[in-house]
């Protein structure tokens, strides 16, 4: 529930205010939960929470969201102390204007979609991204001609115009990864690695290009590009596949205007997927997928050559708590390899490691498997890991960037599941 | 150098400047140089990523943490111990610890980290730490610095007879304490043999140690060490010896102490009845000072209750507080009881040096300087006998922090009682609060029901000032008092929130619904640790 807390001091004050004694009326039901606070005003407080998206209300004049109030009722239902019934009229009204909005935003979002399936828009957007694109290849071309080692003292504008024409021609997905390249020449073994990324948006320029790529692969490189499938088609064609899924980590990534939140899964029969959600800076994302849990569920995958990012499209029974299966170094690089030569743009990748012991050396952790093959471990704060793993063997997951290992979490037999 | 450098190098100049590389089953030329070079360097960058090996490393995996033998605390307790890191009633750690440890359990290995992490600020949750840490919060702190403190902070300061010979000086405390414990003599032997090559504050410290096991043995010893040029091992040697029955110096102090109070049988206001005269000494000498008397004990400017002591009334509580108490059994003939409720007058005084006035102020000051020279023998020589009289008949209002400090002294049966009596003795005057502070947890029974009738005469009378008084009253109690009181408590803080509008008011209630906040926080967490 605290997870939901938009900072530490606000976690704080909603445990405060989870006691039953500052409560009253009380209530759950209909997929919401409400009750009445006595703050330090004369009049009670009204707070409830949409238990569905998850959505809140409150009376008070917090600008913190959701505010203590909230936070508080929230424990104290998870706690069991609301009892269920019929919800009041403010609550049944604000739930009503919820459905209304709901509603309406769906018939704007089905206008949306209507005019991006009108031939004549996506033609004319097809037309701009290939000219954005075509722009993108001069620009590489120039890179190189020139020479790269003008890079280590380019300023950041030269990532950014070229990132900020690219987003005008409406291919955003691309414009992130040219930004994200600015970075690059500050890190040791800068050359290989921007030879490496410039080749690789290339080859993307012109796999864009060429005629008579798989259906699928060509879907990969739309994906990459910015072209985006809606959910709906997702949920309505993607491939379905049914198992039980461990949730093996969670990582949130803040960038300018939106947080995403990327949860990997790792199926029983050892099949990936990646879950992501958006959020406004500030504002909960979602938390329907615990890290250390597992899902009977049926998922929907987006297309591609290497189909990994997915919907969870419909569950069967509650999460329970699980360990993942893993595997051993030898056979997460051999699993890479093969992602990556179905899909060359693959950055990252779910890796489950099972029975490995932790080792130290002055850079860092490493993770060392049974057969003694080594991966570096990334990770903000080591200890939390090396306490829970005690030197045993344990299983860590995390993503695999072909390189590094960051740590997501960790299973040991007897301590349990860590959540870094 | 390998294609991949090759291309790396061409990159890096330009393919202004550097021919493209050749590269056998290159893709089809398409467009011009740069784009031939970044096609083939596609080819080779994918194929160098799908084939990419982690880089070898020499480090070794962690050896393993010793296995545990004290399970981990229950899962509610565990989030409760999360919670409480986080911050939400941090006070709260050194008791959880402290409960968790009683109960024979460990914190679960992930929190660990953030529990060592408060132990570097604060000292005075490390010997909690260290108890409930178990084995894997010191194999986690022999690799990292900062938590280093954990290492052989225990009791047992490892290693056998040799720590004597190459620990640093808290170990030999601890060694010496420890054999103390099992063989006083050997203890004062491996001393002996040191003695004369310590250094002076390591002296004092060792020779603290005798506190533990002090027996008649120790008296040569210590007798000798009256004589040390080091000022504190001096006044360890006096503050030991005075605590050892039967010994020369006890013998020397009864002496300087029945010179300076006598009982004599007088009619007063046609009563007669045996009264006590005090006489402070008038002069102070080299045989007092080696005794442990120094010329200005300590405390006697500090600012009591109506100013300065006076060199001459501190001269006779010291020598007060280092006589035997069994001196005064016998030269009375009467138990402590009846001794401390004895009328005292102060004598006529005869020296005229300046230190005049004592008997020019019948307000007891002769009888406070006696019975606090007794409190403070009675806490030395932890006699049970003269605590609980000087509890029941004591008459020193004015320091009533010396009776709170005898508390300790009576068996665990009384405490509550007498320290509810304590309690109700000093309500409403400044004092309270410094009386409480010296009254150990828990707070329980008697002392409890004191206790809450305090705070709800200090939340009645809310004002600013009585509104700190509540306030620190309420500190106190939320670390001691026993939950049995919540009733009582939450009544209190409903009445007073109902109130009529006074600012005081409302401010009582908000201490006192704070206070039960964490009572209650404090009683589930107890319960949660219950396996």
């Amino acid at each position: 529930m605290l997870g939901l807390a938009p900072d530490a001091a606000s976690a704080k004050a909603g445990t405060g205010v989870a006691k039953p004694a500052k409560w009253s009326g009380l209530g759950c039901g209909a997929g919401a939960v409400w009750g009445e606070c006595q703050g330090s005003g004369k009049s009670a407080y009204r707070a409830a929470a949409d238990l569905g998206e998850p959505a809140f209300r409150c009376s008070c004049p917090s600008r913190k969201f959701p505010c203590k109030h909230v936070l508080g009722l929230l424990l104290l239902w998870s706690d069991g102390a609301a009892a269920a019934g019929e919800p009041p009229a403010w609550v049944a009204g604000w739930l009503a204007e919820r459905a209304e909005r709901a509603g309406r935003a769906q018939a704007r979002k089905a206008v949306t979609a209507a005019r991006a399936r009108d031939p004549k828009t996506a033609a004319a957007r097809e037309e701009q991204v290939a000219a954005g694109v075509a722009d993108l290849d001069r620009w590489l071309a120039d890179q190189v001609a020139h020479g790269l080692a003008q890079a280590e003292k380019a300023p950041y504008r030269l990532w950014d115009d070229a990132a900020r024409r690219l987003v005008d021609a409406k291919a955003g997905a691309l414009a992130g990864q040219v930004r994200a390249l600015a970075s690059v020449p500050r890190r040791p073994g800068w050359p290989g690695l921007l030879l490496e990324e410039y080749a690789l948006l290339r080859l993307l320029v012109r796999a864009h290009a060429a005629e008579g790529l798989s259906a699928p692969l060509r879907e990969t490189v739309r994906a990459r590009i910015g072209f985006t499938v809606v959910q709906e088609d997702v949920l309505a064609s993607g491939e379905r596949v049914r198992d039980r899924w461990c949730v093996v980590g969670s990582r949130d990534l803040a960038q300018e205007q939106l947080t995403t939140r990327r949860v990997w899964l790792r199926s029983r029969s050892g099949r990936s997927a990646l879950v992501l959600s958006f959020a406004a800076p500030g504002r909960p994302l979602d938390v329907s997928l615990a890290v250390g849990t597992e899902i009977d569920a049926e998922l929907a995958f987006y297309p591609g050559a290497r189909p990994l990012r997915a919907l969870v499209a419909e569950r069967h029974g509650p999460a329970v708590a699980a360990v993942p299966d893993g595997t051993g170094v030898a056979a997460l690089l051999d699993e890479f390899a093969a992602a990556v030569a179905a899909d060359p743009w693959l950055d990252r990748w779910p890796a489950v490691l099972a029975g490995v012991r932790l080792a130290r050396d002055g850079a860092g952790l490493w993770a060392v498997d049974a057969a003694g093959a080594a991966v570096p471990l990334r990770t903000g704060d080591p200890w939390r890991l090396l306490a829970v793993a005690g030197g045993d063997a344990v299983t860590v997951a995390g993503e695999w960037s072909g390189r590094r290992l960051r740590a997501l979490a960790g299973w040991h037999p007897e301590e349990g599941v860590v959540i870094l | 150098m390998s294609d991949w450098d090759e291309h790396v190098s061409a990159a890096l100049l330009g393919t202004e400047r550097r021919a493209v590389p050749p590269l056998p089953g290159a893709p089809p030329p398409d467009g011009d140089a740069a784009g031939r070079l970044l096609d083939q360097a596609a080819v080779l960058a994918v194929r160098r990523r799908a084939g990419l090996r982690p880089p070898a490393t020499a480090a070794e995996p962690v050896a393993p943490a010793p296995p545990e033998e004290a399970p981990a605390v229950p899962p509610a307790a565990a989030a409760r111990l999360a919670r409480i890191l986080a911050g939400e009633q941090a006070r709260m750690l050194g008791e959880w610890l402290d409960a968790a440890a009683a109960r024979g359990l460990r914190v679960p290995a992930r929190l660990l980290p953030d529990l060592l992490e408060k132990g570097r600020a604060d000292r005075g949750l490390r010997p909690s730490i260290a108890g409930a840490a178990g084995r894997r919060g010191v194999w986690l702190a022999l690799q990292n610095t900062d938590w280093a403190y954990l290492v052989g902070s225990g009791d047992d300061p490892g290693g056998g007879a040799e720590v004597w010979e190459t620990g640093t000086r808290n170990q030999r405390v601890a060694h010496l304490s420890a054999l103390r414990g099992t063989d006083p003599g050997a203890a004062r032997a491996a001393l002996a043999s040191t003695w004369p090559t310590e250094a002076a504050p390591d002296r004092a410290a060792f020779l603290a140690t005798f506190a533990h096991g002090l027996s008649a043995g120790d008296e040569e010893f210590l007798e000798a060490a009256l004589e040390d040029r080091g000022k504190d091992v001096r006044q360890t040697a006096s503050d030991l010896l005075a605590r050892l029955p039967g010994s020369a110096y006890g013998a020397r102090m009864a002496a300087r102490a029945r010179a300076c109070l006598r009982a004599e049988r007088r009619t007063v206001r046609r009563r007669r009845q045996t009264w006590l005269v005090v006489e402070p000494p008038h002069a102070h000498d080299d045989g007092l000072a080696r005794d442990g008397v120094p010329f200005h004990p300590s405390g006697s400017f500090a600012p009591g209750g109506r100013g300065p002591v006076g060199t001459r009334a501190a001269w006779l509580r010291e020598i007060l507080a280092r006589t035997p108490l069994a001196t005064w059994t016998e030269a009375f003939g009467l138990p402590p009881v009846e001794i401390v409720c004895l009328p005292v007058a102060e004598a006529a005084d005869t020296g005229g040096t300046g230190d005049a006035g004592a008997q020019d102020e019948p307000d007891g000051r002769g009888t406070r300087d006696v019975h606090i020279g007794w409190a403070r023998a009675a806490l030395r020589q932890r006699d049970v006998a003269w605590a609980r009289a000087l509890l029941k008949g004591g008459a020193m209002v004015d320091e009533p922090e010396a009776l709170a400090d005898l508390l300790a002294v009576l068996p665990p049966g009384e405490r509550d009682e007498a320290a509810a009596g304590l309690v109700r003795w000093v309500a409403g005057q400044p004092d309270l609060v410094r009386v409480l502070e010296r009254v150990p947890a828990p707070w329980d029974g008697a002392l409890a029901e004191a206790v809450a009738g305090v705070l709800d005469a200090a939340a009645e009378r809310a004002g600013q000032r009585h509104e700190y008084v509540l306030t620190q009253l309420a500190r106190l109690a939320e670390q001691r008092l026993s939950p049995a009181v919540l009733p009582r408590l939450d009544a209190l803080a409903a009445r007073h929130a109902r109130a009529p509008d006074e600012p005081g008011r409302a401010a009582a209630a908000l201490v006192l619904t704070g206070l039960t906040d964490t009572l209650r926080f404090r009683t589930e967490m107890i319960k949660e640790l219950v396996p």
